[in-house]
């Protein structure tokens, strides 16, 4: 019974978390130079690791290359601090979680970039943002 | 009769604080201007929200153009940050992690949420005598009306004023006049009159927004750094650690 307005009020922060996005884009503690930021790319994987620390919070993503080879990805997400304002817990993605991705990926073309947001999780539309 | 009492000095208590005047935050000190609490700048992240520069003297002119190539090629050198090494001032003004100013007598305190950093701004000439050059240098502050006006030299030639590389040397002194323009908006009129790198002194205006319901979060940088800078000068962009 104690329980549900917790659950509301959760929901209503939530809500408003993400409706007061800043327009400012979030930061790394460097610069945001090695990444390809007029090219946002989507990217379908499954989650291998979800590192909630800082300076960056850490995706690791398995990706299918073109032979179908599961590639390890590492999508680099702004800080613990930042992604909570915005909506994210240290437990919003899980090993095994099917995500679609926006990246601004790494100008050099290896196997990484910057998160711009989250689209989906297990099949359904999720809208937690990521760098503007 | 008690109760009366009571009553009427509850009444008086009331009438006080009404008539005090309203204060950003809890950590403010009534004997100065209030410009406590949590704030977060707004617009870009280089040291002009338009991205102008300095005048740069040689050899601060090519060591600027080598960085700004890098960076371009999408390689960044000499970012200390990347190695979790402080950003130092003016930089800390510009990145857009939340800071929370606090005031007590004698003194403002600027405490940041990127790296957990501290400026002291002393207003009382409290200030270390004979310093080194240190990342934030010595900040010696006064009121000028409701404007804090905070002079910073002693500054470590080694940081740089933004991520682009912008750079400066030892001779930087830095003049800083903190002001509300409203009560959600404070604004910092930056200008650095650095004689050795720069052939003017340069200024840039740059706005804080309030954050009342924000807290300042914990940022250890070295808990999970995978951005080391490498051999050859150019940031990392690390392989995966194991998971925390």
């Amino acid at each position: 019974m104690m329980e549900r307005p917790v659950h509301l009020s959760r929901l209503i922060g939530l809500v408003l978390a993400l409706a007061a996005l800043p327009a400012a884009p979030a930061l790394a503690h460097h610069s945001f130079a090695m990444f390809d930021r007029e090219h946002a790319t989507p990217m379908t994987g499954v989650i291998k690791d979800f590192q909630w620390t800082n300076p960056h919070v850490w995706i690791q993503v398995l990706v299918p290359d073109a032979k179908g080879a599961p590639q390890e990805w590492g999508v680099e997400c702004t800080s613990v601090n930042f992604l909570r304002r915005e909506g994210w817990e240290k437990d919003s993605l899980k090993p095994g979680d099917k995500v679609k991705l926006m990246i601004f990926p790494l100008k050099d073309g290896s196997h990484g970039g910057q998160l711009n947001k989250l689209v989906e999780l297990n099949g359904s539309t999720a809208s937690l943002p990521g760098y503007q | 009769m008690r109760a009366l009492a009571l009553t009427l000095a509850v009444a008086l208590a009331a009438g006080a604080a009404s008539a005090a005047p309203t204060l950003n935050s809890r950590y403010a000190d009534p004997a100065q201007p209030d410009i406590s609490g949590i704030w977060q700048v707004t617009g870009w992240f280089s040291f002009s929200a338009d991205k102008a520069i300095p005048k740069l003297r040689p050899p601060y002119d090519g060591l600027y153009a080598k960085r700004t190539t890098a960076f371009n090629a999408g390689k960044p050198i000499d970012d200390v940050t990347a190695d979790c090494l402080p950003p130092g001032m003016p930089h800390i003004q510009v990145v857009p992690y939340p800071f929370e100013i606090m005031q007590t007598p004698g003194r403002v305190t600027m405490l940041f949420e990127y790296a957990g950093q501290v400026r002291r701004i002393y207003l009382d000439g409290g200030q270390p005598k004979e310093p080194d050059p240190t990342y934030y240098g010595t900040s010696v502050g006064r009121w000028d009306g409701d404007t804090l006006v905070v002079t910073t030299n002693n500054i470590r030639e080694d940081t740089q004023d933004d991520f682009s590389g912008l750079p400066h040397s030892d001779a930087l002194t830095i003049t800083e006049r903190f002001h509300r323009t409203a009560p959600d908006t404070l604004e910092d009129r930056i200008t650095l009159d650095d004689p050795k790198a720069y052939a003017e002194p340069f200024t840039s205006t740059r706005v804080y927004k309030l954050h009342p319901a924000w807290t300042i979060g914990e940022y250890v940088c070295e808990e999970n750094n995978r951005n080391q800078i490498q051999a050859n000068g150019v940031t990392g962009f690390g392989v995966p650690t194991a998971s925390k």
